[in-house]
């Protein structure tokens, strides 16, 4: 594990000295903040307390922008990862190095999981702004958070490991988009499916969409936390099978 | 003394190879790009890695250096097993690949400093190990230079100095002049014997000439098979010199036929020059050269030929490597 750290960091930085990180960070934030403004018009003209939510609730729950914000912000991040690495031939000094495959893997992951924490940062400034002007329920922001990182970090690991499976990144940009697609989609299946079937309790399982409703209103299901765990660490461990599967094939 | 020294240096690979490679095998589903390959390289030798172009140097060198696993066979770096060992094995060695990459966003100095630490060189030493580093491969100068800046010459050194970071016993380096400019190559053959008073070196080209002006010792391969092996003397006595070529002043046609009376050249190409004459007389049987290059400067002299010089055609490595890799016998 000692080369975690020189590959962390190296991936952070370049993160963050290519605009790739900036561009996105600015998209993201663009977004997010007209999402903001617009819940909060919205909950000022509806005057008294008719509402049985709270606009932190409103903005992380019951809200088809979080998912396409990390549909568009995920894959972008991921692609290049292990893909340009491999188109470029760097991978060939980087394997080479006394470097352990896990080490690499995680490395990695690591650097896009800080960057993706790092986007969302500023956005616990609207809390501030809401805090200014109303009752914040703490938990309900913790919870939530913890919701976006949780649901980010499995994105994130499927996307390394689309990286990794081919050399192409608009490939696994694309791949990555697609099984990010077919996840909500599988998560919507809750409500087409009748109740009771067993299609149904997957689909209410793996439901990013029911997730984020849960911990957007302060519930923290240790289900869903395991769910979350199983698509950070199921794809990180293939994703270190493949790193150690190029020695074979060149 | 030389001899001496000689001797222990060939003791010494006997005594610990640096690397040693024994029946290697590497396919690709069908295709065998090494074929039951075995050599060993001794400690501070410059090897040259000889093969045209597909004949599975990379591939060698890329299972030395621990990023393709073997077949079958055994390979030690080092005394590492580079498949058992292999984090001790790729510890031990500088390796930089035949494309040279790196990171076009990273300034030199940076890159390095990650590799330095890559490659596990303590906080402290680090500075000193990049500044050594650069001051070998030469880029010193180019320190705080973006890496997607610099030409292909720089970037090559760059290679280098990533190759030489924290000083490892043994350089692996896949065609380090391959795509430079004369100059630049003249340049990095420089810096290549600099390197290899301090550290064992083993480099793979295709060009014959560069194991020349750099080696020590030649290591032939075609089709994944070793073709030949030894000291470049040895490998130039492989093949006889082809004719023996003779200047004389004066009458050339007179030269021509006492020498063609000896009736021991198959063919004489003559080549005038102002009064001189150069004729290049081509043996019919290469091995009785010696006495009869004697026989026919003493021909020219009783025919009362003014002879300027004569010499042997020296084989260059082209031919040798040309015969070698087509009757792939080695002898």
């Amino acid at each position: 594990m000692r080369s975690f750290w020189p590959v962390f960091k190296r991936e952070l930085f370049a993160f963050w000295v290519t605009p790739l990180a900036w561009v996105l960070t600015c998209v993201f934030l663009v977004v997010q903040g007209m999402h903001f403004s617009v819940l909060v018009k919205n909950f000022a003209e509806m005057g008294s307390i008719e509402s049985d939510q709270t606009p932190i609730q409103a903005f992380f729950g019951n809200t088809v922008l979080l998912y396409l914000v990390l549909f568009l912000l995920v894959p972008p991040m991921t692609m290049r990862l292990f893909a340009e690495e491999r188109r470029s031939g760097t991978i060939e000094s980087l394997m080479t190095a006394p470097v352990s495959a896990p080490a690499v893997v995680l490395a990695k992951y690591g650097a896009a999981l800080v960057t993706y924490a790092a986007m969302w940062a500023p956005t616990l400034l609207y809390v501030v702004i809401l805090q200014r002007s109303g009752f914040v329920d703490w938990h309900v922001v913790a919870a939530s958070y913890l919701g976006v990182l949780l649901v980010g970090a499995g994105y994130l690991a499927l996307g390394l490991f689309m990286s990794a499976v081919t050399k192409s990144q608009f490939i696994a940009l694309v791949l990555t988009a697609l099984v990010l697609l077919a996840l909500f989609i599988l998560g919507i299946g809750e409500f087409v499916t009748r109740d009771g079937t067993a299609l149904h309790d997957v689909c209410a399982y793996v439901s990013v969409w029911a997730q984020m409703n849960d911990f957007a209103s302060g519930v923290v299901d240790t289900r869903r936390v395991f769910w979350d765990g199983t698509l950070v660490v199921l794809p990180l461990f293939l994703t270190t099978r493949v790193v150690d599967s190029w020695r074979q094939d060149g | 003394m030389s001899n001496l020294s000689d001797r222990r240096g060939q003791l010494d690979v006997y005594i610990r190879p640096v690397i040693s490679v024994s029946k290697l095998v590497k396919r690709y589903g069908n295709v065998v790009a090494v074929d039951g390959l075995s050599f060993e390289v001794g400690k501070g030798e410059i090897v040259g890695f000889l093969g045209p172009n597909g004949a599975g140097k990379s591939t060698t060198l890329r299972i030395l250096a621990g990023f393709l696993g073997q077949t079958s066979g055994k390979a030690t770096v080092c005394g590492h097993d580079v498949a058992l060992e292999s984090r001790e094995a790729r510890a031990s060695l500088g390796y930089m690949p035949e494309s040279v990459p790196l990171y076009p966003e990273m300034r030199v100095g940076e890159y390095l400093g990650f590799r330095a630490e890559l490659k596990g060189v303590a906080r402290g030493e680090r500075s000193r190990a990049v500044g050594a580093a650069m001051e070998k491969a030469g880029v010193a100068d180019r320190a705080t230079w973006v890496i997607g800046k610099l030409s292909k010459g720089y970037r090559q050194r760059v290679g280098l100095a990533d190759a030489l970071v924290g000083s490892p016993p043994l350089l692996i380096l896949d065609e380090p002049t391959a795509g430079l400019d004369p100059n630049q190559i003249r340049d990095v053959r420089k810096l290549l014997r600099e390197i290899g008073k301090e550290h064992t070196v083993l480099l793979s080209t295709h060009i014959l000439s560069e194991v020349e002006s750099t080696c020590s010792r030649a290591i032939v391969i075609a089709k994944g098979k070793l073709v030949a092996e030894g000291t470049l003397a040895e490998m130039r006595k492989l093949r006889r010199s082809p004719a023996l070529v003779v200047v004389v002043r004066g009458d050339a046609r007179k030269a021509e036929a006492a020498l063609a009376a000896l009736d021991v050249f198959s063919k004489i190409d003559v080549e005038l020059e102002g009064d001189l004459a150069t004729l290049r007389c081509a043996w019919k049987k290469k091995v009785d050269a010696p006495e009869n290059a004697e026989r026919a400067i003493a021909a020219l002299v009783t025919a009362e030929i003014p002879v300027r010089s004569a010499a042997p055609e020296q084989s260059t490595l082209e031919d040798v490597f040309a015969e070698l890799t087509s009757s792939e016998v080695a002898t």
